[in-house]
């Protein structure tokens, strides 16, 4: 599927949200949310973002959240029960793209506005609101190879094979890797997006001794260091995600050269955004909605100026480090970091 | 009566809990009807198919930990199959898939029987095998299924000798689960087979004794519980209209259904009933608590919590009755 | 044999034999039935007698000789096919599936259900509920219907193994006569049993089993109870050592307030009013065939189970025990038959030895852990262990193992000490080694109850002995006097007085 990117303009879309608001005056609306992967750290910081989103908005009376580790009819069942509950728009996490589509028919057809973050959907009326993950995988990919000079080998760490993140991300990447025919993948291995899971396969494969250039993470990163530091092997370039863990070794670990590509889990904040935005009948005229990622590395000076703003010392460690979406989100970095909703 | 009660008490009690749980929902939700028993009965489908194979095992004395993934792989199976085929051919598919449940379930068996290496370590080594055995079929989320198939578990029932004021209160995903176990169960539970898998449960120094082939039992309650599986596969592919590789949350939920449900791990006791009402009462429980809007991270500790009580006071109730 | 009657063998056992490993369980057993003959096979424990009949039914092949029913050579296989095959068993654990009902049982059998119902009625169970389950019958009950079961079936051999024990009376009655009478129809039976008084009514010949072979095959008649007591103990009476030993034991007639008073203990049909005392300084042993209630009695004693009826008293005191903790407590210590519950396994003889002292951490606290070591230290060297294998007990010799277990005791100090069996499988060497050790404790002041399967033990080992049959004491015989024609007339049931020597 090709994705049209659009970039929004900012001030617009902040104008015209805050008058409604004032406008109307009222929080009336009932916003349901369904996510299928509990315990992560990108996804808690996106229910995060949406409870404090929608407390900022001041439009929303209440969150209904149904988080838990489940399949495709596991979110099945929850939309359905959020239908149930009568909320007037759902933001959700999809599992899958197509296999949604029967509740959130139902729920368009009973009045729900739909969006969907991070991933697409095919139902006919849902909007989807995404950070673009093949242009994510292809703008990491590229800086390391660049960064080898265009030749050597790498350890490739995706995420869940099946996960349609992970298949967007791997062709993005495969893109990056054609344009480099002297790169190798030396090492393949899904680490369930799981930080024990892929500190032990790094661990594993250190082990072996078999020799390698570089390593490009699907987001579990600072335990990849961790595990070349235990080690006592030397470092080699890393590409991993804007996790706070990972932004601080950007810093401070000495010798690693390593990039951070941007990965926000506030696209869940900017889902209810646009969710609300879509209530109060301001519907963008095109249902796909990408967010760009941004590179930042610690090899230039303009990178690692980047990194520096961005750290805060109370966040989640596992939290991506960019919390907030310009012209998408409006609450304080303490408003996410309580992570409280309307009516808590 | 009391004979009947005292039989029955157990599943008696699971649907009054049920019962309670449907009213504190309408009292929650005043709209709630027809469209949320559709709701819960969609959810609870594969459930109750995964929760029926557990059963079975678990009354044939053993434990089957590759429920979810065998479901994984037929549910793959008829995505595959089905995607792009015709209607008609989708039939086919179906039948296809359901053998292969059975023969997933009979190798699990034939290899606990063969190399008689514990059960519960034998299908937890199968629960990975059989996972990537649905990754090497679908390595992502895809295929397709027939409308018909599709249709078969949406909407209400409607019957053309029943006014619809009636039938739209019944769910069709209700129906075809009801059917489907009770086509499979209801002839097997009278079956010498049934009676056997109940016996090898039961004491199995006895039913060896009694004339019973306890390898060939227990290889045929498993290729049961694989058939259950390859139903639960294909209900969710009907309900998502795609096949999932991963396996879903379905093993730990199945074992906590049958133990709600009264039948007693370690084998003998027990029937499909109460698993199955069981299954209801966690799909609803689960509803309830999102339209209380419950924080996400208390609900699994609540519906724990619910499981626990449940099954204590059950335990209580039990010995108090042993005791007098 | 010279029999030629017209009448073929029904089941034909000749020179059977069967080793398990180094052990021979069976040498050479032989048994034959005709029509309408009942035959009891008898043998004190260990004689091979649960051998013979698992080859009988056909859930062991013999590793020599053969079995023939109705002229067919009889195969190993399941007990389904042995049922075709015309041999039917009924045990006396019953057969019949707990959580199924009694109409499922029977469907699972392919038993006629008319049938049954005429064989239970026979039996004199009146008002069988057909749909109730199996789990909530008594167990007499059960043991009927799994007779009714097997005559329902109409087999050619009956093989009823034990199953009259623990039967109510009446019951027992009733199953001799039926049994009896379908003998006299044609139906051939197999009798295993301990109980003269019903080989008696029941059998016209009894089989008897000594040391896995088959030695007599007597008809029944008066004074035929002698005559099987003195082939079941054969000449395994030898002289010279076993002597010695013996003269060198002398038996104590303890006084005084005893330290264990069993009064009047019942437990279901297992154990009726069994009462006794046992002293300080007392090694008492108890005689009784399997399964006359002795692991009951050694149960109730180390707080595993309850009593229903009766009392205990521990040095003059009345207590309850409703857990292991309590009988410990009160300091009754129980060494199992089986070495692998009562030692760890993986861990130092040191250890094992010095484990109840750990065990008594609290009470011990204050004792200098040299003179812990030190007794350690005198107990293994008492215990003659070769500590090359000292490193784990496992290496050890199953002797040496039950050395171990009751040697820690006279490291340690006891009060009253439970041995259940602990002889069995012990070479005769080690077996000598434990008596004194067991005389050791005694004289140290401790209270021994010593059940041995063995009869020549009581005289090399105790001061008296209680003799327990069908959950009863029946006797309480003085270590002079047990020998084993006595003890074995006793365990039998039979009465003291009648001359044991007589056939002889």
């Amino acid at each position: 599927m090709k994705r049209l990117t659009q970039t929004v303009a900012a001030g617009a879309v902040i104008a015209s949200l805050s008058a409604a608001a004032f406008a109307a005056g009222h929080a009336s609306y009932t916003i349901g949310v369904s996510n299928t992967v509990q315990g992560n750290g990108w996804r808690e910081q996106m229910i995060c973002a949406m409870n404090a989103q929608a407390l900022a908005s001041g439009d929303v009376a209440e969150m209904i959240i149904a988080h838990r580790n489940t399949d495709t009819a596991g979110q099945l069942e929850d939309i359905r029960n959020l239908i149930e509950a009568d909320v007037d728009a759902i933001v959700l996490n999809p599992s899958n793209p197509d296999g949604l589509n029967d509740a959130i028919e139902d729920a368009i057809a009973a009045g729900i506005v739909v969006v969907a973050v991070d991933a697409g959907v095919t139902a006919e009326g849902a909007y989807i609101l995404s950070n673009n993950q093949e242009e994510y995988a292809y703008l990491g990919a590229r800086w390391l190879f660049e960064q080898l000079g265009g030749e050597g080998d790498v350890v490739y760490m995706r995420g869940i094979a099946g996960v349609s993140a992970d298949t967007d991300r791997d062709n993005g990447f495969q893109r990056a890797l054609a344009e480099f025919p002297n790169i190798t993948v030396v090492h393949e291995v899904f680490t369930g997006w799981q930080q024990d899971q892929g500190k032990q396969q790094m661990l594993d494969f250190l082990a072996t001794g078999i020799p390698f250039d570089g390593v490009w993470t699907s987001g579990i990163d600072n335990v990849i260091v961790d595990a070349f530091l235990e080690s006592d092997v030397p470092l080699v370039p890393i590409v991993g995600a804007d996790n706070a863990g990972f932004v601080q070794m950007l810093t401070e670990v000495e010798g690693l050269e390593g990039a951070a590509v941007t990965n926000p889990g506030s696209v869940g904040g900017a889902g209810v955004t646009l969710a609300l935005q879509i209530l109060e009948g301001n519907a963008p005229d095109d249902p796909l909605v990408l967010v760009d990622p941004a590179l930042w590395d610690n090899t230039t000076d303009d990178g690692r100026a980047q990194i520096t703003s961005a750290q805060n010392p109370n966040l989640d460690p596992e939290w991506p480090v960019s919390v907030s979406i310009d012209g998408w989100t409006t609450y304080s970095m303490d408003q996410i970091i309580a992570c409280e909703g309307p009516g808590e | 009566m009391t004979g009947f009660l005292k039989k029955h008490g157990w599943t008696l009690g699971l649907l009054a809990i049920l019962l309670t749980l449907l009213i504190a929902i309408r009292v929650v939700q005043p709209n709630f009807g027809a469209s949320g028993l559709e709701s819960l009965a969609r959810a609870a489908l594969p459930f109750a198919f995964a929760t029926a194979a557990m059963a079975v095992v678990v009354i044939a004395g053993g434990i089957d930990l590759s429920v979810a993934s065998m479901m994984a792989v037929t549910g793959v199976t008829a995505a595959v199959l089905m995607d792009n085929a015709t209607e008609g051919q989708a039939v086919f598919a179906v039948i296809a898939v359901l053998l292969v449940g059975i023969a997933m379930g009979a190798i699990n068996g034939a290899l606990i029987v063969l190399t008689k290496v514990p059960d519960i370590v034998v299908t937890l080594a199968m629960l990975f095998v059989w996972e990537g055995v649905a990754l090497l079929i679908l390595s992502t989320p895809g295929g397709g299924a027939a409308d018909w198939l599709r249709s078969i578990i949406a909407g209400p029932v409607s019957l053309p000798f029943l006014p619809e004021a009636w039938t739209f209160w019944l769910p069709n995903a209700f129906i075809f689960m009801a059917v489907a176990i009770a086509v499979i169960w209801l002839p097997l539970r009278r079956s010498k087979l049934g009676l056997s898998i109940y016996a090898i449960g039961s004491d199995d120094t006895a039913a060896f004794r009694s004339g019973i082939a306890i390898g060939r039992t227990r290889v045929a309650a498993y290729a049961v519980a694989g058939l259950f599986c390859a139903l639960g596969g294909l209900s969710l592919t009907m309900g998502t209209g795609i096949g999932e590789p991963v396996p879903g949350p379905y093993l730990m939920a199945s074992v906590a259904a049958v133990v709600l449900g009264g039948v007693v791990l370690g084998g003998g006791r027990g029937g499909l009933l109460g698993p199955i009402i069981a299954v209801f009462i966690l799909r609803a429980i689960r509803l309830l608590l999102t339209l209380m809007a419950v924080d996400p991270n208390v609900t699994t500790i609540v519906e724990g919590t619910i499981m626990v009580v449940v099954v204590m006071l059950g335990a209580i109730l039990m010995m108090r009755e042993r005791r007098s | 044999m010279t029999d030629s009657g017209a009448e073929p063998l029904l089941l034909d056992a000749q020179s059977v034999s069967k080793r398990f490993g180094a052990v021979a369980a069976l040498s050479n057993a032989s048994l034959h039935l005709r029509r309408g003959e009942v035959v009891a096979l008898m043998g004190a424990n260990g004689a091979g007698k649960s051998t013979f009949v698992k080859i009988l039914t056909g859930a062991l092949r013999p590793d020599t000789g053969h079995v023939q029913i109705k002229g067919v050579d009889r195969r190993v296989g399941s007990p389904a096919e042995a049922r075709r095959s015309g041999l039917v068993p009924v045990y006396q654990e019953p057969s019949l599936i707990p959580d199924l009902t009694v109409a499922d049982n029977l469907r699972l059998g392919d038993t006629d259900e008319a049938a049954f119902r005429h064989w239970v009625a026979e039996l004199g169970v009146s008002d069988l509920n057909l749909g109730e389950m199996i789990h909530r019958l008594p167990l007499a009950t059960l043991r009927i219907l799994d007779l009714a079961r097997a005559l329902a079936s109409k087999p050619d051999v009956l093989l009823l193994d034990e199953m009259t024990a623990a039967l109510p009376t009446d019951l027992v009655e009733k199953v001799l006569k039926t049994v009896r009478a379908q003998a006299d129809e044609g139906l051939a039976v197999i009798f295993v049993s301990h109980r003269f008084p019903e080989i008696a009514a029941l059998c016209d010949r009894a089989s008897v089993l000594r040391d896995g072979e088959t030695v007599g095959d007597l008809p029944i008649e008066d004074g035929v109870e002698d005559r099987a007591v003195e082939l079941m103990l054969g000449a395994a009476l030898t002289p010279g050592q076993l002597a010695e030993d013996r003269d060198a034991h002398v038996p104590q007639t303890a006084t005084g307030t005893p330290r264990l008073k069993v009064s009047g203990i019942g437990l279901g049909g297992k154990l009726t009013d069994v009462s006794f005392d046992l002293h300080p300084g007392e090694v008492l042993g108890v005689v009784a065939l399997e399964g006359q209630g002795q692991d009951e009695l050694f149960d109730i004693l180390a707080g595993f189970r309850r009593a229903e009826t009766g009392t205990l008293e521990v040095d003059g005191t009345t207590r309850e025990f409703t857990h292991p903790a309590d009988a410990i407590a009160a300091g009754l210590t129980f060494v199992p038959g089986n070495r692998a519950e009562a030692l760890l396994m993986d861990r130092s003889v040191r250890e094992n030895i010095a484990l109840p002292f750990s065990a008594r951490l609290r009470a011990w606290a204050g004792l200098p852990m040299k003179r812990e070591a030190a007794r350690v230290a005198e107990a293994i060297e008492r215990l003659q262990i070769d500590t090359r294998a000292q490193g784990e007990v496992r290496r050890l010799s199953g002797g040496n193992q039950q050395k171990v277990t009751i040697g820690r005791w006279i490291a340690t100090g006891v009060e009253t000490l439970l041995l259940f069996d602990p002889t069995r499988g012990i070479d005769v060497r080690t077996k000598r080694q434990i008596y004194p050790l067991v005389r050791e404790l005694a004289a140290q002041g401790a209270a021994v109850l010593f059940y041995t399967s063995e009869l020549e033990e009581v005289q090399l080992a105790c001061d008296r002995a209680v003799v327990m049959f069908g959950g009863r004491v029946v006797d309480i015989i003085d270590a002079a006097e047990a020998d084993e024609p006595t003890l074995m007339r006793a365990a039998y049931g039979l009465p003291r007085n009648a001359p044991a020597e007589a056939a002889s």
